[in-house]
């Protein structure tokens, strides 16, 4: 089994390119953008379970400082 | 000059009547129905619909705009309409809802040529209204460029001189002058200060104190501090 999952997350800090760097840094995360709109970044995840993809989030990504928070999208199709 | 302007809440609305006060073309852009016949009983031209679909900014006339100003409350709306007005080869200014946003958009989006952050301007106005003293902070115009009115007061060391005696630091100068009760109006050499008069002063930040001294004189130092940083 394999998981694609969407991570949209909300920062408080202009310090973009170090979130950036080390949200992709993060095992399981293939890409992170900085995105224009409401929120800074779209990180994309693939991993085996939907357990791993709330550990990227939860022990990972909402870890970074500067993160506000988080929204998760898993992939159906 | 013609300006689209979207979004016709606070910000936009006063916007598009300060261009139209001085003599310029503005298109509203709105989508809320009660916001759209507001604008429209102002006697604005207001299109409704979405400001970040390309055929509601054709209907607007984006074909023969000079700038667009995306001034929604909403992000995603007013960086779209900032791409379209981009390709459509206008200038773009963009609003932005959090200050730390303002240096991302500033790096990375090339198709936004201007950010404003409303509320850092009002900011700068409550903080000059709350210390009071005879100096405003008006704009930031450079990293180390302020524009300050100053207003001449019984202890300034210039009050009774004409202006072309002030001999103010080489990096400032006098921009606009205007008698007590008066508008500013431009400067002329010999318009006379007196307490009540205001003077619209350009200069560096190392020579603020310098400027301050020779218009304002002694005052406490709270008003002195008016001239504030950009963030």
């Amino acid at each position: 089994m394999s998981v694609t999952a969407y991570i949209l997350v909300k920062s408080n800090t202009s310090d973009v390119d170090r979130v950036q760097s080390e949200i992709e840094a993060i095992d399981g995360v293939t890409q992170a953008n900085i995105v224009a709109g409401d929120v800074d970044f779209i990180a994309k995840v693939a991993v085996e379970t939907p357990g791993e993809v709330k550990d990227i989030v939860a022990s990972g990504i909402q870890t970074i400082s500067g993160v506000e928070n988080t929204q998760t999208y898993i992939a159906m199709a | 000059m013609r300006f689209i302007i979207i979004g016709a809440g606070r910000v936009g609305l006063r916007t598009a009547r300060v261009l139209r006060q001085e003599g310029h073309e503005v298109t509203l852009v709105e989508r809320d129905r009660e916001s759209v016949d507001r604008a429209r009983s102002l006697s604005f031209d207001v299109v409704a619909g979405d400001g970040s679909r390309e055929e509601v900014l054709q209907e607007a006339g984006i074909a023969e705009a000079d700038a667009v100003g995306a001034l929604t409350g909403d992000l995603n709306v007013n960086f779209a309409a900032c791409l379209i007005a981009n390709h459509h080869g206008c200038r773009t200014v963009m609003r932005i809802d959090e200050d730390y946003r303002e240096e991302i958009y500033q790096q990375y989006a090339d198709e936004v040529d201007e950010i404003v952050y409303p509320e850092r301007l009002g900011a700068i106005g409550a903080k000059n209204a709350l210390l009071g003293g005879s100096i405003q902070a008006i704009a930031d115009v450079a990293q180390s460029l302020q524009i300050l009115l100053i207003t001449i007061t019984d202890q300034s060391p210039m009050k009774g001189y004409t202006l072309s005696e002030v001999a103010l630091p080489s990096d400032s100068r006098i921009l606009a002058f205007g008698k007590a009760d008066e508008p500013l109006g431009i400067p002329l050499p010999d318009d006379s200060l007196e307490a009540g008069d205001r003077v619209a002063v350009l200069a560096e930040f190392s020579e603020l104190a310098e400027v301050r001294q020779l218009l304002v004189g002694d005052e406490s130092a709270a008003a002195a501090l008016a001239g504030g940083e950009s963030s």
